[in-house]
Parts: C-alpha cells; structure tokens; sequence
C-alpha cells in the first residue's frame, strides 16, 4: 500500500547520517534540541489539560474545598476518604455499578462469542456486511443510544411494551420501576456493546491455525469438544481484551445513564460517576468529588488488572 | 445447509436487533404523532420535515451542529499535527528523558476523562474559558496526545530506514524529513487517527456537559439532553434531533466501514 522509495535500495547507509537529525537509530547520541523541540508543543497541551488536572484531583482530594472560596481549600487530608467509607451513597453507587457487570460485561461476551463460533465453523457470504450492521451501535454516542432507548421503552407509546404485548409477554414502565430500571439499563449497555464482541472475536477466530481444528477433527472432536479444546484457548487474549473493555465501561457507566434514568427511580441507578459530578458540581463539594474519582479510578485500575492478570496479558 | 441457514439466521436477527431502533428512530422522524402511535414500523404517509425544521430552529441544532463541526475540526487537525511530531521525536532520536517522556504522554491512556473533569473544570474557570468553544477543544486535543503519540511512533517505526536515510543524505532537515517523507508514508495510521479523533470527539458528553452552561455552545450530545427534556411527548421532533446526530456518523461508517471496525477495535483496548 505504501509507496516504496524507488532509490531505497542503493542509497543505504554508505554515509553515516551527519545532517541535522540528531541520531538516526544506532548512530552516536550528540546532544540537540531538536527532539525537545518536536515535543514542546504536545508536552505543553498535554500538561496544562491533562497532567495539572490529574495531579490537581489527587491534590484536591486531600482538601475541603467547596470549588467556590479558596478560603474553604484548606488540607483535610485523608477526610474525604473516611468520608467516602462512612458514605452509603458512596457504596450504595459502587454496589449499582457492580450490578451493571453482569449486564456490561459478561451479556454482550456471550452475545458476541456465540454466533462468532457458529458463523466461523461455516463460512458464509456477505460476513462484512453483517459485521457492520452489527457494529453500528457501537460507533454511536451514549446520549444517543439513552434518548432513543428511552422512547422506545416509553410505558405509554413506546413500540417495545408493544411488541410484548403482542407475544403475552408483561409489559411496564421499564426504566421506573424500581426493580426493573437497573437491568434495563444493563441490557441497553448490552445491546450497544455485542457487536463490538463479536467482530473482535470473529477477527481473533480467523486467525486460529486451521490444523488445529483439523486436528481436533481427527481426533474424533464434535463441535462443542472443539470448541472447548481449540476456540476457545485460541480466544484467551481476544476474551481478556473484550471483557477488560467491558468492565472499564461498566464502571464508568455514566452517558446512556444520565440520558435515560439520571439515576432513577430514586437511587435505583446511580452510579459513580453520575454521583461523583453531583457531589462536586450540584453540592459544591469538589474536595470530596475528586476524592470520589480518585476511588473511581482506583477500583476501575484495580478490577481491569485483576481482569487481565485472569485471563492473559495485553500484548502493547 | 441446515447449517448454513442458522447461520444466516441468526446473524441476521443480531443485525436487526442491532439496526431497528436507529431505521425506527428515522421513519419517526418523518412522521406526525398520532400517525407514530398507530404503528411504529409503518411508512411515514406524508415526510414530516417540520420536525427537521422544529429540531433546527427552536431546538437549536443548527448552532449545535455548527459547534459540533467546529470541535470536531479544532480537535482532529491539531492532535494530527501534534501527535506526528511528538511520534517522530521519540521514533527518530535517542535523548535524555525520552524513556520517562514516554511513558509520561501515555498516562492519558489509563486515565479517563471523570478522573480529571473537577479540576478541569476549575482550571478552565481561571482561564476565562467556561462558555466557550477553547473548553472543548483544547482539553481534548489535550487527551487525544497519548493515544496520538503512541500510533504515530508505530508508524514511524514501521518505515524502512532507508527511505528515511536516504532523504537525509539528499540533505532534507529532519523537518523537511518529517513532512515529506515520514508523514505521507504513514497514511493509513493518520486515518486511522483521525477517524477515530472524530468519532470521540463528537461523541463527547461529560466534558460539554460540565463546563459550558450557556447553550450557545453545547454541541449536539448536550444539545439532544436537553431538547429531550424540553419536548418530552414530542417524539418525531425528539427523532429528528437524533437522526441529525447520527447520520454524519453512519454516512462516515458507510464510508470507512472497515478502517473504522479496525480503528475502533484497537481503540478500545486504550484506557
């Protein structure tokens, strides 16, 4: 695809490299500037909006502060945690969010691994075409996928109480009911993420040496035994990856949820984050706020590297 | 056969579960309420393009969209600039600090966005950038650096070095190096890049959401929020603000299908 230089070949290093660039790969380190000088621009865009933040929740986290008088911005120090721990909200947040992996994680696994088995063990026609349609969800932002899903599942005119009407099936007001609401929001999270999993697993198929199924083959495997044996080992790291995505979302939940429920029916779906912005942004606590990211990224850290160590490691 | 038929079966029905509610979202769209009610499905009697008109107008997606558009520019143009040269300072030279700089501009792939948005805030507040476009575009250019630096440093690297040498033996600057020879020949990785800038960046929420109030300068996912909230029964209206959201993104999908599905997928393992 790339264009190859038609002098390649000849020009090759018979002269060592003495123009401006420092030190082509393997040549003598000469000091520059030059380097430094490629990196300022991003360095300094980079430090100001994402460096200074980060180091400004961990810092903040230590204070009182209110966002409003700096007068309030005085050390605490580890408060806001003790805070967090004595919080019922806190826990009653992160208890929402860990009810949401089910849903986030492991629902859109199984929907994306099962059809990527049986589409690979036949091959089909027009599978790029599927793969789109099946991918399009994902592309699409949070807010999005909540508006629309809100009005499908609208109790009153909402053509998905209709639909299971018309097949007998219990209809009500989804995203209010106070048992309901949490796994309805986990099956739009569901719906949004399954055919992502299925195009990462179907790439990952497809690059399962064939003779291992051949294999397993003359060894008398049915397709289930050859499942197990070969697929799904071949899988390991396709599975890690897909499920480490899922959880980081799961626990960062916080766009289809501020669409759809804000939240609601009471705290029936609160989340981290949607507490985390309520507490910095509607109670002026932003000392306890960053506290709260700070515990946020901490568990998310925590969990997705349990979730890799499991199941593999990432290869970058 | 037998076989194959459940197979087709089955992606099928994915696809559908997939695809209905975006090709309900745009009949509706098209229709009037009453006519909405009587069937979700069916084929709008006369298009109802005075949703497009409500949603543009009074729903103020014209200046939404044109936020939107402007973001996108003002996010993908410079963090492919930036990201080319920070990727061809630590794919061409060997310098003091390079292994800690590194790892340092990679921070931002671990770190989501929630876990900076407080003080972003406040430090936006000091710069007099609440309410403004610069709140949007320049933390984002800010965040799309790591992930940016990472890819076109592969790019580089990928490049057979004699290409590179020869340019420098014919006496190229490493600037001219860079502009002339590196970046063209990474192409793919850029699309890569830019697609992928363009899709998070015009899927952004929480950042819009939190440090611009004033409405003439939310873009289209805040700018939806809040018509809904506004129109709450008017579902065509709300349908049509939503269509405009996603068309640009499933005209883009359509038109970079597989780069897309490829740039997507990589993305995600980020963060």
């Amino acid at each position: 695809m790339q264009p190859l230089s038609p002098a390649s070949g000849e020009v090759s290093a018979t002269e060592p490299s003495t123009g401006s660039v420092a030190t082509p790969l393997g040549g003598k380190p000469r000091f520059s500037w030059e380097p430094y000088l490629y990196l300022l621009p991003g360095f300094l865009v980079f430090t100001i909006f994402v460096a200074i933040p980060v180091a400004g929740t961990v810092v903040l986290s230590l204070t009182a502060w209110n966002g409003i008088s700096w007068n309030t911005a005085e050390f605490i120090w580890f408060d806001n945690y003790l805070t967090a721990f004595k919080d019922g909200a806190f826990w009653g947040s992160l208890w929402n969010n860990l009810k949401l992996l089910p849903f986030f994680v492991l629902l859109p696994a199984i929907l994306g691994l099962i059809p990527a088995v049986i589409v690979h063990q036949g091959k089909i026609r027009g599978e790029k075409f599927f793969q789109a349609g099946l991918f399009l969800p994902y592309i699409m932002p949070g807010v999005l996928i909540g508006v629309v899903w809100r009005w499908l599942l609208n109790p009153v005119f909402g053509p998905v109480n209709d639909v299971l009407k018309f097949f007998h099936l219990p209809t009500r007001s989804w995203l209010g009911d106070f048992t309901w609401a949490l796994p309805t929001v986990g099956a739009i999270g569901a719906w949004a993420a399954y055919g992502f999993c299925y195009v990462v697993f179907i790439a990952g198929l497809q690059k399962i040496p064939s003779d291992l199924y051949e294999a397993a083959r003359l060894d008398g495997a049915g397709g289930w035994q050859e499942f197990i044996a070969v697929s799904l080992p071949g899988l390991r790291r396709e599975i890690a990856v897909v499920m480490a995505v899922n959880l980081i979302a799961a626990l960062r939940a916080f766009d289809v949820i501020r669409a759809t429920t804000d939240g609601g029916p009471g705290f029936e779906t609160r989340v981290l984050a949607l507490y985390m912005i309520n507490v910095a942004f509607s109670a002026n606590r932003a000392g306890y706020g960053t506290a709260l990211a700070v515990l946020m990224a901490v568990v998310t850290l925590a969990l997705s590297t349990l979730v890799l160590r499991f199941l593999g490691e990432r290869d970058d | 056969m037998i076989r194959k038929a459940l197979v087709y079966t089955l992606l099928t029905i994915g696809c559908v579960i997939a695809i209905v509610p975006f090709v309900v979202t745009i009949l509706a769209s098209l229709k009037t309420t009453p006519e909405l009610v009587r069937g979700v499905l069916d084929w709008p009697e006369n298009a109802q393009w005075e949703n497009y008109r409500i949603a543009w107008t009074q729903g103020r997606f014209d200046r939404f969209f044109l936020n939107s558009i402007l973001v996108v520019i003002g996010v993908v143009v410079p963090s492919i600039f930036l990201s080319a040269m920070t990727g061809f300072a630590f794919a061409r030279y060997r310098f003091r600090g390079s292994k800690f700089l590194f790892a340092y501009f990679l921070i931002g792939l671990v770190i989501p966005l929630q876990a900076m948005v407080i003080p972003l805030f406040y430090l936006l507040r000091e710069m007099h950038l609440l309410d403004s476009l610069w709140a949007l575009i320049l933390p984002q250019v800010g965040m799309s650096m790591s992930f940016g630096t990472l890819l076109m440093r592969e790019a580089y690297l990928s490049i057979p070095r004699e290409i590179v040498e020869a340019s420098i033996v014919d006496g190229a600057s490493s600037w001219e190096t860079l502009w002339k020879i590196m970046f063209p020949l990474s192409r793919p990785i850029v699309g890569t890049l830019s697609l992928l800038f363009f899709i998070w960046t015009w899927n952004e929420f929480l950042l819009p959401l939190v440090v611009n109030i004033n409405p003439d300068y939310h873009t289209l996912p805040v700018g939806i929020l809040y018509f809904q909230q506004r129109w709450t029964s008017n579902i065509p209206v709300i349908a049509a603000g939503s269509t405009i959201i996603f068309i640009p993104l499933i005209f883009m999908f359509l038109l970079f299908q597989r780069q897309l599905v490829k740039a997507i997928t990589a993305g995600a393992v980020k963060g």
